[in-house]
Order: structure tokens, then C-alpha cells, then sequence
């Protein structure tokens, strides 16, 4: 089996094949969908074989290095470390990749452009593989950039989309905020990764000697201080942190996240729900070691429990069905990254999991009803308004059925995968962390069933508001991926249950101690919070136009949580007037410094060129006009002593005959 | 009585000088191209002249003196028939052996 391990560089490379094929080849659409999906259903068959042979292995990291470029003392080395994690990561990407594209060749049939999305998500694809497997930090930060950049290209991928409401944002602006939202993140993780060359020399993942977890580094990171005060670990966790936070769209660089949902909905859950937003998390379970000799994992803890419970908060008053998930991708994000605060990074990569299933299926099926409700309402009309929707089961019980199954996960019922992953967090939270972070999930986990609910029911039950006629079933490549990755949402618990921690002993992960008071009680907040948006919304919705009944309560609270803190605003306000400063002085520095300097040197040059003039007319000039005319005048006196006679000739030869011999016969005599 | 006795060196140097002479003047003043080529033989024949004289009553042991001489009368043979195969070319392409209309390379 060990045949698997030595091919696994195939599995990043078929989808990078793919995206050059796409962009390359001229290919017709149908044919990119179906290239794009085999290519990764391939590498998706070589990540089942590389986690079949790795769990037949000793457990050991298997590791496949190339010398790639001399730095200072020690060699770069580019390659690949499969150990449990990276093989877990390898499955769930590929496999879910594998059914979102299937999604998108229903989704984007109709669209112009897909020969180039199919090859971003390739490219995609291809990136967050290589980040996964990848052997070295520096490595998996470029790969991490590759994908940054593939979302910037998908999020803005209908660019030249306007909307007549000034307020909502367009494609273009989502993708330009999404990429400088990360890049903030993301410049102080390469500094993070910077300040631990320097520290330890390499960036190699292992425990080896000569790599980053090597114990004597870890306790000279651990002990040597900075200027700030804290430990170099310290401080390299918390940059590093700041990439998740970036990445993973936790608190205060959330912004990106709910805009970036303007891209197509494949990529919605793709990109922004099931895979990429993941790498924060997995980045910190990738460099744990370092965060567990480190003083940053309170911080990790808090910043993961605020974006949970604000997230959430916000989730329930959304009216866009994809918005709504967005701050539900926001808000489960939290819930991993906390997990990794109180220690638990086995939990956080269970939750990962598992979240990648149902939220996936949950994007997939918003994309169903979008793709369904577009043919109704058209593609300006309130395609994503759940207040426009309604009735749906009928219209579309297949996607419906997937979509009840993926929100049941994600609200926690027992015994879908959702429920076993966030009981794990929260019992990691109540044993390792502190009582508030883990009442703060547990709020937010309610929040998370009641949000649910509120859209389900808004979308599925009741009468449909949108029109006269009812939208209709979407075809077969869209549902099918819907049912599996149902079935998925399903099973996928059964990983790491209680009883049987499969995942944790695979991962080489503490395992988590099963609470079962704790279980009880976040299971009736998840009934709880169940029947509270049944209650609220059972029949609150006659038409389209009626007021939410949380707005009718609470007025001012709504309108502040429809803004999402405004925090936009506050962001917005805060780096306009910041714009304004800047600019100002450099507005003055223009003027005053650069503007006379360059006047100054302007004139310089002038007075210089005036100098050089004459000097060149005169001397240079003239000089050179003399010597040609000098040669000119000269030839033209020698050309009348060309005769062209012969006898001319003969007679001066004669004549010099004859200096010549009276030079020789009285000259050279002495 | 021979021609050493009677003759001295002087007279027939100054013959050579005088045909040297006349030949010069006719290879510089003449303008068909034939006689240029007459001058031209005239000046050889009184180098020849020369050469036997300076032999005949300086070393008439050495045969180098009649040997030049030969070599010249040679040298004139071939020298005649290129010059004057040279003077038929021009005379077929200009209808003329006027010395001063072959000009071509006047500056």
C-alpha cells in the first residue's frame, strides 16, 4: 500500500493538470465540467488509498522530499508529510470536491463563462491539496496565497454584475474586499513564518531535530522573550493566529466572508463554507505544537467564542438564504477555532469535518432553490429573499429532504454528525476552558437551531410568495451531489464517536472525554431553539412584504444586528478618516517637500543643459562640422591631381624616381 | 684595335642616357597608345644597352651582365604583346588608342 504514499504528489497535481488543460485547451463547457470532475475524483480514489495505507502503516508521518533552492545554513526543501491529519484533510477536500463540481456542471450550464470558473476551482482545488499535504511551512504559505488569489477571482467571478440598489454590493467590490480583508491576515502570517525562520532556522514540519517542533526549539521559543514582553512562541502563535483570522473569517476580519457570497454558489460552498475558510483552523492544528508551549491559546479561545456567538447573533436576522449561511459558516468557524483555544485541536478537526459535509450540502441545496427561483423571479428579481420563498418542499422534495438533513446537522440533533462534533467542542471547552467561553457556545449553538429553523421553515413551509407559478425540481447532477453529501452529513459522526475515537487515535489527538450532562443540555437547547423558530415563524409570513416579528419586537436590536454590529460601518468610518489624514499629509509632503525638490531639480537641470548646450555647439558641435568640412575641402583640392591619364601617372612615378634617387645617391652618402 | 680600346665607357653610357631619354619623352608625350608602348621599349633597350656595356668593360668574366640583358629582351617580348593585346581590347571598345580618352578613373 505503500504505492499510494509514494504517488500521493499525483493528488494535488491532477487538478493543476486540469485548470492548465481548461485554460489552455479549447474546450467546450460541457467537456470542462467533466475533465474538472475526473481529475478530481481521481486524485479523490488516490487520498482514500493514501489513508488506507497510512492506517496499515506504524502511524509515523510518511514524508517525500525534493532539495529545492540553498538558504543559509540549511537547504530548502520542498515536499510533502502525510500524517493522519493531512490524510483526513486530503479525503474530506477531494471528496468534497468531487461533489460540488458535479453541482456546478448543473449549476453553471447556462453560464457563459465556465470553461474559466472550472478552471479556478481546479486551480482551487489543486491549492488547498498542496497546502494540505504540504511538508514545509513556506511551501503550504504559498499554496495558501494560490488560493487566496483563486477566491478573489471567483468571488468577483460575474465582475460585471451591477445592481440598482447603490447599497448592495456588487461582485467586483466583494472580491476586492475579500482579498485586502485577508491580505491583512495573511502579510502578518508571512511575517509570523519570517520571525520563525529566524528563530529556528527551517520551516520543516516535524519533530525531528532540525524542525520546527523539535522539543529543545519549542523550549527556546517558550523561554526567550521579546521587546513586547511575551515569549517568541507567544508571538509567533499570534501572528500566525492572525492568518487564521484572516482565512477563516473569525472576529474582527469577518467582513470578507458574508460579501464573498456575491460568487457563484458552487464556490460559495466550496471555497467559503466547506474547504478554504477551513485552513485557518487547520493551519492551527498543523502548528500546534507551537501554540501549546505558547500563552496565545486564551486569546485563540476568546476571539473563536466571540465570532461564534456574534456571528450567530446575526445569522438570525439575515434575509438572504446564502447570507444567512454565510454567518452560519462565520459562527461554526468560531466554534473550531474556540475549540483550538481550550486545547482541543482533535475536536476542532472533527467539527471541521463534519461542518465541511452539511455545510457544503446546505450551500449546494441554497443553490438548488437560488438556481430553482431564478427561473421563476429572473435573475434580478429576490432569487436569494427568503421572505420571497415558501413552499418549497412540494416544488422540490428532493432538495428539500437534503436540505432538512443538513439542517438538522447543523442545529445538532442527535445522532446526525453535527451533534457529535459540537457536543466534543463543548465538553472540551467545560473540561479545559472557562466557564464563560463555554457558556457563550452554548448560546450560540442554541442560536445556531433557531436561525435554522427560521429559514427552513421560511424557505420550505408555508405558501410560496414569490409569483403565481411554483419553481421547479433542479436536475439530476444538482441533487444527486445534494444526497450524497446528505448521506454524508449522516454518517460522518461515526468517525469519532464517544465510544470508538477513531479520528482522535488516527490524528494522534487527545481524545475527548464524553459529557453527558452537557450532551442533555445542548440537545434541548438545540430542541429549544428548534421549536422557538417554529413557534415565531410557524405563520408569520403572509407575503413578501411582511415585517419580520423580531423586528416587530425589537426594533433598534434588529436593525443593529441586520448591520452586523456595523461593523462595516465602524470599519468603513475608521479607514476613511484614516485615508483622510494620510492623504492630507501626503498632500503636504507633495507640495511642500517633493514638489520643491522636484521644482528645484527641474531647474537644476535646466541651468545645466543650458551649460552643456553651449559647450556642445561650440566645441562638440563645431569641432566635428570642422573636421568633415577640413576632409571635405581637402578631397576635394586632392581629386585634381586624379587625372585618369597614364601618362600623368608615369610621369609623377618618374619624377619620384627621381627625388628618390637623388634622396639615395646625395642624401643617404655621408 | 679592339672596341674597349677605341670606344670609351662614357660614350656609350651617354648613348644609353640619350635613348633612356628619347623614350621617356616619347611614353610621356605621345598620345597614341602605341607610341607610349615604342617609348616604353626604347627605355628598356637602353637599360639593355647599360647592362652590356657595364659587363663588357667592367667584368667580362661574369655572365651576370648578359643575362640581365636577356632577361629584358624577354621581359620587352612579353611586356609588347600584353600591352598590345591590351591596346586592341581598348581600341574594340572605344573605336580609338588615344591615351588621353581612356580617363575612366579621372577623380
Amino acid at each position: 500500500m505503500g504505492f499510494f504514499l509514494d504517488i500521493a504528489w499525483l493528488i494535488p497535481l491532477l487538478p493543476l493538470l486540469a485548470c492548465v488543460a481548461l485554460t489552455l485547451l479549447p474546450l467546450r463547457g460541457a467537456m470542462a465540467g467533466r475533465l474538472a470532475v475526473s481529475a478530481i475524483a481521481i486524485a479523490a480514489v488516490l487520498a482514500l488509498g493514501v489513508i488506507v495505507a497510512l492506517a496499515a502503516g506504524d502511524g509515523t508521518a510518511f514524508t517525500r522530499v525534493v532539495r529545492w533552492a540553498p538558504a543559509g545554513a540549511a537547504d530548502l526543501l520542498l515536499g510533502y508529510r502525510i500524517d493522519g491529519l493531512a490524510a483526513v484533510m486530503l479525503v474530506m477536500v477531494t471528496l468534497v470536491a468531487t461533489a460540488i463540481h458535479v453541482f456546478a456542471i448543473g449549476y453553471m450550464a447556462h453560464d457563459a463563462r465556465r470553461v474559466r470558473f472550472f478552471a479556478y476551482t481546479t486551480l482551487f482545488t489543486a491549492a488547498m491539496l498542496a497546502m494540505v499535504m504540504a511538508g514545509n511551512l513556506l511551501l503550504l504559505f504559498i499554496a495558501w496565497e494560490v488560493m487566496g488569489l483563486c477566491s478573489y477571482l471567483l468571488i468577483g467571478f460575474w465582475y460585471d454584475r451591477t445592481y440598482a440598489d447603490p447599497n448592495r454590493i456588487t461582485p467586483r467590490a466583494a472580491a476586492i474586499k475579500a482579498f485586502m480583508t485577508t491580505r491583512v491576515g495573511d502579510v502578518l502570517l508571512l511575517i509570523g513564518l519570517v520571525y520563525l525562520w529566524l528563530e529556528a532556522g527551517t520551516l520543516e514540519i516535524g519533530a525531528a531535530a532540525g524542525q520546527i517542533f523539535a522539543p529543545q526549539l519549542l523550549e527556546r521559543l517558550a523561554t526567550s522573550g521579546t521587546a513586547v514582553g511575551m515569549s517568541a512562541a507567544t508571538a509567533i502563535a499570534l501572528l500566525i493566529f492572525a492568518g487564521t483570522i484572516g482565512k477563516s473569517a473569525q472576529f474582527p476580519l469577518h467582513v470578507w466572508l458574508p460579501d464573498a457570497m456575491e460568487g457563484p454558489t458552487p464556490v460559495s460552498a466550496l471555497i467559503h463554507a466547506a474547504t478554504m475558510v477551513a485552513a485557518g483552523v487547520f493551519l492551527v492544528a498543523r502548528t500546534f505544537p507551537i501554540f501549546a508551549v505558547s500563552d496565545a491559546l486564551p486569546v485563540v479561545a476568546a476571539i473563536g467564542a466571540i465570532t461564534a456567538l456574534g456571528a450567530a447573533l446575526v445569522a438570525c436576522v439575515q434575509f438572504d438564504i446564502k447570507r444567512i449561511l454565510a454567518y452560519s459558516t462565520v459562527s461554526q468557524l468560531g466554534f473550531m477555532v474556540a475549540a483550538l483555544g481550550v486545547g482541543g485541536w482533535g475536536a476542532a478537526l472533527f467539527h471541521l469535518l463534519t461542518h465541511a459535509c452539511f455545510k457544503a450540502l446546505l450551500f449546494l441545496g441554497a443553490g438548488s432553490v437560488i438556481h430553482a427561483m431564478e427561473a421563476v423571479v429572473g435573475h434580478d428579481g429576490p432569487a436569494q429573499d427568503i421572505r420571497s420563498m415558501g413552499g418549497l418542499r412540494n416544488a422540490m422534495p428532493r432538495t428539500f429532504a437534503a436540505y432538512l438533513v443538513g439542517a438538522l446537522a447543523l442545529a445538532g440533533v442527535a445522532p446526525l454528525a453535527g451533534f457529535w462534533s459540537k457536543d466534543e467542542i463543548l465538553a472540551e471547552a467545560f473540561a479545559h476552558g472557562n466557564l464563560l467561553i463555554g457558556v457563550m457556545l452554548l448560546a450560540a449553538s442554541f442560536l445556531t437551531a433557531f436561525y435554522m429553523t427560521r429559514q427552513v421553515w421560511l424557505v420550505f413551509f408555508g405558501r410560496f410568495r414569490g409569483g403565481a407559478s411554483l419553481p421547479h425540481e433542479s436536475p439530476a447532477t444538482m441533487t444527486v451531489p445534494l444526497i450524497v453529501l446528505a448521506v454524508a452529513s449522516v454518517l460522518v459522526g461515526a468517525i469519532n464517536l464517544p465510544w470508538w475515537h477513531t479520528l482522535s487515535d488516527f490524528v494522534a489527538a487527545e481524545a475527548t472525554s464524553f459529557n453527558l450532562l452537557l450532551a442533555f443540555i445542548a440537545t434541548l437547547l438545540a430542541l429549544a431553539g428548534i421549536g422557538g423558530g417554529w413557534w415565531l415563524y410557524r405563520s408569520a409570513f403572509a407575503d413578501a412584504a411582511t415585517t419580520d416579528p423580531l423586528q416587530q419586537a425589537q426594533p433598534r436590536l434588529f436593525a443593529l444586528l441586520q448591520q452586523a454590529f456595523a461593523i462595516d460601518a465602524l470599519y468603513g468610518w475608521v479607514i476613511g478618516r484614516l485615508f483622510d489624514v494620510v492623504s492630507d499629509l501626503r498632500d503636504r509632503l507633495d507640495r511642500l517637500v517633493i514638489g520643491r525638490g522636484v521644482a528645484g531639480t527641474g531647474s537644476l537641470a535646466g541651468l545645466l543643459g543650458r551649460l552643456t548646450f553651449l559647450f556642445d555647439d561650440a566645441v562638440l558641435n563645431g569641432g566635428g562640422d570642422l573636421v568633415a568640412r577640413s576632409t571635405s575641402d581637402a578631397g576635394e583640392e586632392l581629386r585634381r591631381s586624379v587625372t585618369g591619364r597614364v601618362q600623368d601617372y608615369l610621369a609623377l612615378a618618374i619624377a619620384g624616381l627621381v627625388v628618390l634617387g637623388v634622396v639615395v645617391v646625395y642624401g643617404l652618402r655621408p | 684595335m679592339t672596341m674597349v680600346d677605341s670606344v670609351p665607357l662614357e660614350w656609350l653610357l651617354l648613348l644609353a642616357a640619350a635613348l633612356f631619354c628619347i623614350g621617356l619623352f616619347g611614353a610621356l608625350v605621345r598620345r597614341s597608345l602605341i607610341g607610349i608602348l615604342l617609348g616604353v621599349e626604347l627605355m628598356l633597350n637602353a637599360v639593355n644597352i647599360n647592362m652590356v656595356a657595364f659587363w663588357r668593360y667592367l667584368e667580362p668574366n661574369l655572365v651576370a651582365g648578359q643575362v640581365f640583358a636577356l632577361f629584358i629582351i624577354t621581359i620587352a617580348a612579353a611586356e609588347a604583346a600584353v600591352g598590345l593585346a591590351m591596346v586592341i581590347a581598348i581600341y574594340r571598345s572605344r573605336r580609338t588608342i588615344d591615351a588621353d580618352d581612356a580617363a575612366l578613373l579621372q577623380g
